[in-house]
């Protein structure tokens, strides 16, 4: 291990990993170097901690592990990546690091983080307790705006140290970016999969592992699909695979025929299909939430030049009449009650002219038909956390916001 | 720029292998000049042929009656390929191609087939392609095409544009495989085969939804590019970035990343063999790593706790504890809690008390 001249730092990552046995694997993964007069200890996103040694030297072995610890969690929740995509500018990277504190603080100060000075809660925030850090950052913008010039813009974490360009993205002059000795950005990822091995490990024993930390662990390992990018390439295939959209036929000659022979070959055809979209509407649905993948729908049917087409039918146990709309705000959610989707795409079928692929968006509460109607695809969406799946006939989507 | 891009690396890599590789990136930030550069420094004539504007019959073969029979005729680049004896097959477009055309590529990718032409193995096969959520016309790819290629995931770094602009594109550096590379293939691919067993489940994993289907997923065909391209990659003595991308991008990113661990951890020294011979014991250097290989070594005398592998456990804390207290310090308590009865208490663990006292945990 390469020297790192900061006295005491043996001791507090002692404490760290045995305080917080889960993050340990974090906690020595760090690397840990001097850097006299910057008159902190900072992180940067390749692992590298740079200390002031006579800043450091003042606390205790908890104060430095639990600093350590904190810094840690910057890495883990990938604060600097996040700031960029949040888009941080450099006058506001100190409010920045106030939300990512209030982030990893929430749920760690009261499990025994030992942090010297005065640590940012959410409550500094006026804020509760779990948000992400972008939203705790909103909620300073918003309270800047309010404030407006200058003034009230004081408080007791002034007295608090800049956690480095791990925490806020933004690079510090004299830290270079992976260049020499960090971690380069692959290993990261594995350190980070290995410390969220380690915290759904330990969450065997119940009590041990702050909510939020496994909450995060979980999101880890079993990253979330993104719903909008499956219902697009869904839809897309649909439409693709029911029109031959754009393919090759043999029903019409090609225009390379006159120079080709006796040769057949195929042309290019693009059939459009009819697209009909079927919305479950009885009590149990969220309106926002089918309104948001009603326009989502309506987008991506656009984009493949089918907007004129789609006909929307509302259906609880019975089906109202099929509107042409082209616009989601047009369409009525006239409905209630039960709920049976079948009833649906039954109606969607008899459409003349019959849809080619049907979109149906649900809760999945409803009973199915047994098999696929004949000659179309059915695309579900399924709204909403927990939704039971669709048939295996259907192509389905899962849509939790 | 002084360092290389990893993703020019790794197209240099995969183009040496002759392993059919896919870049994705957004129109416009220089994939096809890269491609084109790459040709240019590595010797090889390149033939760009754009997949969205070809019909299949340009890739299976033009039909052609000659007495009596169908001949399927090789349209002129592949000629001039098949002439040359090497080169490079450059398919732009790739996702903007219908899918019957895709259908058609299938065979000219993986087996370099045109028509009843085969193309000689010296030809390399490259393509590019936008992601379909950037172009307005885009396909997903067909699971069976993207089965067959390596996907790279081009990005522009902001400073190389600049520089670039500035200064002039610089030349790509081709990496340079050594005569008898294929021998580390051998390696690899036991290495592969050792973490199937361990995982038998990746062996083979479709996609399960459409948008991933266009992307590299395991299978047996994935897999045996995985072992090749890291060959590829250590005898070319690449970066680690590079290599880690060429792997992600032939099995995907869920297998990927889950193989890239199981090798970190492979590295580790195994603990029954550090336990009957203390002293040959090597502390790794990073710390992770460290902590890693001495937890391992104390759970493996915490299950079995003999009075011979706790002394054995307590040597090698004894030999990490000079450069790494903090980390043997932790494995330390788990040894003390399982002390076998008819054991004396070691040397070595006056060692741990200073580290201990000033955590306040003695």
């Amino acid at each position: 291990m390469p020297e790192h001249g900061i006295e005491g730092l043996a001791a507090a990552r002692l404490w760290a990993a045995t305080k917080f046995p889960y993050l340990a694997t974090g906690v020595f993964g760090a690397q840990v170097i001097a850097d006299p007069g910057s008159g902190t200890l900072s992180v940067d996103e390749s692992w590298r901690m740079h200390a002031d040694p006579e800043v450091t030297a003042d606390w205790t072995a908890a104060q430095l592990g639990s600093v350590l610890i904190h810094h840690v969690c910057h890495l883990l929740r990938i604060h600097g990546e996040r700031a960029q995509d949040t888009g941080v500018r450099p006058d506001e990277a100190a409010d920045w690091i106030r939300a990512a504190d209030a982030e990893i603080n929430d749920d760690l100060v009261p499990a025994g983080l030992e942090l010297p000075g005065r640590p940012v809660l959410p409550r500094d925030l006026r804020a509760e307790d779990g948000l992400l850090a972008e939203q705790y950052f909103a909620g300073i913008r918003r309270q800047a705006a309010r404030a407006a010039e200058s003034q009230a813009r004081s408080g007791p974490w002034l007295d608090w140290l800049d956690c480095g360009s791990g925490a806020d993205g933004i690079p510090r002059p004299g830290q270079g970016q992976g260049s020499e000795g960090g971690l380069p950005r692959w290993q990261a990822d594995l350190l980070r999969r290995q410390v969220a091995q380690d915290v759904i490990a330990h969450s065997k024993q119940p009590g041990t592992v702050p909510a939020g930390l496994l909450r995060w662990a979980e999101e880890i390992l079993t990253p979330k699909v993104n719903w909008r990018a499956v219902l697009a390439a869904e839809l897309r295939r649909a439409v693709a695979e029911v029109s031959g959209a754009v393919d090759y036929s043999y029903r019409r000659p090609s225009r390379r025929s006159a120079v080709a022979g006796p040769v057949v070959l195929p042309a290019l055809r693009r059939p459009v299909p009819e697209v009909a979209v079927v919305c479950d509407t009885s009590g149990s649905m969220t309106e926002d939430l089918l309104a948001m993948v009603l326009a989502e729908v309506e987008g991506l049917l656009r984009a493949l030049g089918l907007a004129r087409q789609v006909r929307v039918l509302a259906c609880d146990t019975a089906v109202a009449p099929a509107q042409r709309v082209s616009s989601a705000r047009q369409v009525e959610l006239i409905g209630g009650g039960g709920t049976d989707m079948g009833a649906g795409i039954g109606a969607a079928a008899a459409l003349r002219p019959r849809p080619a692929v049907t979109v149906v968006l649900t809760d999945g509460y409803t009973p199915w038909p047994a098999a696929a109607p004949k000659g179309m695809r059915v695309v579900v969406g399924l709204l909403g956390e927990g939704a039971p799946d669709a048939p295996p006939w259907t192509r389905s989507v899962r849509v939790e916001p | 720029m002084s360092a290389q891009n990893p993703a020019v690396e790794a197209l240099g890599v995969a183009v040496a292998a002759r392993v059919p590789v896919l870049l994705w990136g957004a129109p416009g930030t220089g994939k096809t000049s890269a491609i084109r550069a790459m040709a240019g420094a590595m010797d090889l004539p390149c033939e760009t042929v754009i997949a969205s504007i070809r019909e299949p019959s340009d890739f299976a073969g033009l039909p052609i009656v000659v007495g009596g029979e169908v001949r399927f005729a090789p349209p002129a680049w592949a000629r001039r390929l098949a002439e040359a004896g090497r080169g490079l097959l450059f398919l732009d477009e790739l996702s903007t191609a219908p899918p019957a055309v895709q259908a058609a590529l299938l065979r000219v990718v993986l087996e370099r087939a045109v028509g009843d032409l085969t193309l000689p193995d010296e030809v390399a096969v490259v393509a590019a392609a936008n992601p379909p959520e950037q172009a307005a016309d885009g396909w997903d790819l067909s699971a069976p095409l993207a089965n067959r290629l390596c996907h790279l995931a081009w990005q522009t770094e902001p400073r190389a544009v600049a520089d670039g602009l500035a200064g002039g594109w610089s030349a790509p550096v081709v990496p340079v495989l050594p005569d008898g590379w294929h021998a580390e293939e051998i390696l690899s691919r036991g290495l592969v085969a050792a973490f199937l067993h361990v995982r038998p489940g990746l062996a083979c994993a479709p996609p399960s939804n459409a948008a991933a289907a266009g992307r590299g997923w395991p299978s047996p065909r994935t897999w045996e590019m995985a072992a090749r391209l890291m060959a590829a990659a250590g005898a070319a003595g690449i970066g680690d970035e590079a290599r880690s991308a060429l792997i992600r991008g032939a099995i995907g990113d869920g297998a990927g990343v889950e193989f890239l661990a199981w090798l970190v951890e492979m590295d580790l020294p195994d603990p029954e063999r550090v336990l009957a011979d203390p002293a040959s014991f090597r502390l790794p250097e990073r710390g992770d790593r460290a902590y890693a290989a001495l937890a391992a070594i104390a759970a493996a005398v915490a299950a079995d706790p003999t009075a011979a592998r706790w002394t054995a456990g307590w040597q090698v804390l004894g030999l990490a504890a000079d450069t790494a207290p903090d980390v043997a310090a932790v494995a330390a308590r788990v040894l003390a809690r399982c002390r076998p009865g008819d054991a004396d208490p070691p040397a070595e663990i006056r060692l741990f008390a200073p580290v201990l006292r000033d955590a306040g945990l003695l």
